[in-house]
């Protein structure tokens, strides 16, 4: 290669000596957050399901999955990572290669991606990119290559900085959801990357692929769904254990993973019927919603709700680092290969309540959605989190306010930061909003 | 109760730490005595209650570490009363520092407490309260009985609160008590400062001094800029009447006044906290502890 191609546009050149000792550091401490995350969730729950072992060993991002991933890769398979939810990975696995998610939830990392973009910047983007500086992310390191999803602001320009390092694939994503115009201009989008990934992988991808991958994505819809609808009734499972089973569908493999969801959700509803409670019923029953919050670093919030005083329980999300990561099946009439394409053209753009879209009446879609979890699983408040420089999350929260207020359901706006610093703050925001939702049985 | 004392020394920062008894009030053994706790960042405060009823409280300031302030605040409450802390059959325990009150019964958020405290205080045509506790401030919407319906709090920087106007009583060299008399000195109201971030403020008012302004007019300037913070935090949560104010700055009535201008309402007039019989709306945290201790008390007795 020439010296050109190796030019960084973007960021920094660090001395090798310098990567390794970040790396080497940043990676200790992120192994002690995760041990210590998975130990007070084993302590919130005396009798944690079982099948919460093989999550809290999937867990841990720089362990097993990332040596299977690398196994894969030496005999062949391509990895693509993908940052946004919009990245159809049934077209990957259509093409024998891995899907993984690379978002960063590091706290650590945030610093070191301000020497490339100011703090003013979302911290979810400044933690990727100080991730890649140091090659600390497992995923992002074993990706060949990334799709990008032009999504928000900052996505689209941290897909630019990061071809500084992986060829880019970015996917152009309509912002007005409810136009025939919009779904044809991506399902064009869907259908080149079909192309893309067949190129790059050297994999054709067959019809019989791809129904094979959909059926894929159609069961673990199936777990997830069973999962989430075991969370409606009195709390079997702790909020952050089912966050973490979520979350983890991103980098886990697909089929392994809907197989230890379903074993947990046999658990659960043994314990349903044991009337097993993880919590007291009359817990305050809180909704999560708002920027994503990744693993492991960022888990301050969904720790501070269940750890405090009094105590609240997470019994739903809405949250792409969440529920919105499988909830829509993908709705397939005629197994060709026009039909699936299209399909999964509208269950990505269609189902989505991301706040990037809008349409005739705003974001409608993210507030009928909201609506309808509170009333079915049963919320009591909404926790409405958002981290500075999350634009489109900040802005859409009076809207959601307004809607929450006429139902007569309180929602707290919590701001923060990838820092610990606020953690005491942040707990006495918790610990009134949950006083307040308790209140009227105390006092 | 007289002036408050001079400055000791340097210290303009220092305010009076005191103690109150209410008079004319007795206790019995068979009476429900309750305590609340409160550990803020800058003072610690502990009120005594007969029955639901004020009796004794104490105001110390917060050393470095939270056990010992609640331990000195209690006891800075029960001395001269007769009480020991073995008598006290329920402690809440608030504040910054409300799970380092070892001797608690319970913790509970300095919110819902001030929220209760306002209500104690002010009797329940409150609906707004402002807490401008030493390093943040609160706006709370509460209901006629005292409990919370919405809240906001500033985010972690100290600007505008207790201890940004201890850092430039310091700067002004002037005593932290009489700050408030002092910004309202000004013929003409000056422009606030452009930074509210304390560090900042500390460096704009040192050039402003060089430019010539008076300490009061420097003064006036960061209170201003203090005021509209906080009148913006009452608007974002929405303000209804009644207004009040609690904790340490509900005493800087330069603050006070300014916040009235701003907003266009009267805040419920200030108890008589310097006499014998007033309340004190600094103790407003310790105050709804010590009511929600004996609401949780009777709430065990009858389970």
């Amino acid at each position: 290669m020439n010296k050109a191609a190796l030019e960084k546009k973007y960021t920094p050149e660090m001395p090798r000596k310098e990567i390794d000792e970040l790396r080497s550091t940043i990676k200790a401490a992120s192994q002690r957050v995760i041990a210590e995350n998975i130990e007070r969730m084993k302590k919130a729950d005396p009798h944690r399901p079982e099948a919460m072992k093989y999550f809290d060993d999937i867990a841990d991002l720089f362990g097993q999955r990332q040596k299977e991933i690398q196994a894969e890769k030496e005999k062949g398979k391509k990895v693509i990572g993908y940052m946004c939810l919009f990245a159809p990975t049934e077209l990957i696995l259509a093409a024998d290669a891995i899907p993984v998610r690379v978002n960063s939830g590091w706290y650590d990392t945030s610093k070191l991606g301000d020497r490339v973009v100011p703090v003013e910047v979302c911290p979810v983007l400044r933690s990727t990119i100080g991730a890649k500086m140091i090659e600390l992310s497992p995923f992002l390191e074993q990706s060949d290559a990334l799709i990008s999803v032009l999504t928000c602001d900052g996505m689209t320009k941290l897909s630019e900085i990061l071809s500084d390092y992986k060829p880019i694939w970015g996917m152009n994503i309509p912002r007005v959801k409810d136009s025939t115009q919009s779904l044809r201009f991506w399902k064009d989008e869907i259908k080149h990357m079909k192309t893309q990934i067949e190129k790059f992988t050297g994999n054709k991808i067959t019809r019989k692929k791809l129904k094979e991958a959909i059926e894929t994505s159609h069961r673990a819809t199936k777990a997830f769904r069973r999962l989430q609808d075991l969370r409606k009734g009195p709390p079997v499972i702790m909020g952050r254990d089912a966050m973490l089973v979520n979350q983890a569908y991103v980098w886990d493999d697909k089929k392994r993973w809907t197989e230890k969801t379903e074993a947990l959700c046999d658990e659960l509803e043994k314990r349903l019927e044991r009337k097993d409670w993880v919590c007291p019923p009359d817990t305050p029953r809180v909704l999560v919603t708002g920027t994503p919050m990744f693993w492991p670093d960022n888990w301050k919030l969904p720790t501070l709700v269940e750890e405090a005083n009094p105590r609240g329980i997470i019994v739903a999300d809405e949250q792409c680092s969440g529920e919105r990561i499988l909830n829509d099946p993908i709705g397939v009439d005629e197994w060709s290969m026009d039909d699936m394409l299209n399909a999964i053209g509208e269950r990505y753009l269609m189902a989505s309540t991301c706040p990037c879209f809008t349409s005739q009446d705003g974001n409608e879609d993210r507030i009928n959605w909201l609506l309808n979890k509170v009333k079915e699983w049963n919320v009591q408040g909404v926790i409405y989190y958002v981290v500075r420089g999350c634009m489109l999350y900040a802005m859409e929260y009076t809207r959601v306010k307004k809607a929450l207020d006429k139902i007569n359901v309180p929602i707290y706006y919590l701001d923060t930061e990838y820092t610990r610093e606020d953690v005491g703050q942040m707990k006495t925001r918790v610990e009134a909003f949950l006083e307040m939702l308790t209140a009227r049985v105390d006092f | 109760m007289k002036k408050p004392s001079t400055v000791k020394g340097l210290e303009y920062w220092r305010w009076q730490e005191y103690q109150r008894i209410m008079p004319n009030m007795k206790w019995s053994s068979k009476d429900i005595i309750t305590a609340g706790v409160d550990v803020g960042s800058v003072g610690s405060k502990a009120a005594i209650m007969i029955n639901g009823q004020a009796y004794s409280w104490g105001i110390t300031r917060t050393g470095s570490n939270s056990p010992e302030s609640a331990s000195k605040a209690l006891n800075f409450a029960l001395q001269g009363t007769g009480l020991k802390a073995s008598d006290l059959k329920y402690i809440v325990g608030t504040g910054y520092g409300r799970v380092n009150v070892p001797m608690a019964n319970k913790a509970i958020t300095e919110i819902a407490c001030h929220a209760k405290g306002a209500n104690y205080i002010w009797g329940p045509s409150v609906r707004t309260v402002l807490d401008v506790g030493g390093q943040d401030i609160k706006a709370i919407r509460i209901d006629e009985t005292g409990k919370v319906v919405s809240f906001l709090m500033n985010d972690k920087c100290a600007a505008g609160t207790g201890r940004g106007m201890e850092v430039f009583a310091d700067l002004l060299q002037i005593p932290i008590e009489d700050i408030g008399d002092i910004s309202l000195k000004v013929e003409k109201e000056p422009e606030p400062v452009s930074c509210t971030c304390v560090a900042f403020a500390k460096t704009e008012a040192m050039g402003l001094l060089r430019k010539g302004w008076s300490k009061e007019k420097v003064l006036a300037a960061y209170t201003r800029a203090m005021a509209v913070r906080m009148a913006n935090l009452i608007n974002r949560v929405g303000l209804e009447r009644e207004l009040v104010i609690t904790g340490g700055q509900s005493k800087n009535i330069g603050v006070v006044s300014r916040i009235e201008i701003i907003l266009g309402v009267k805040t419920l007039p200030m108890p008589r906290w310097r006499d014998d019989s007033g309340l004190d709306p600094m103790v407003a945290g310790a105050y709804g502890a010590a009511l929600f201790a004996k609401a949780l008390y009777e709430k065990a007795q009858k389970a």
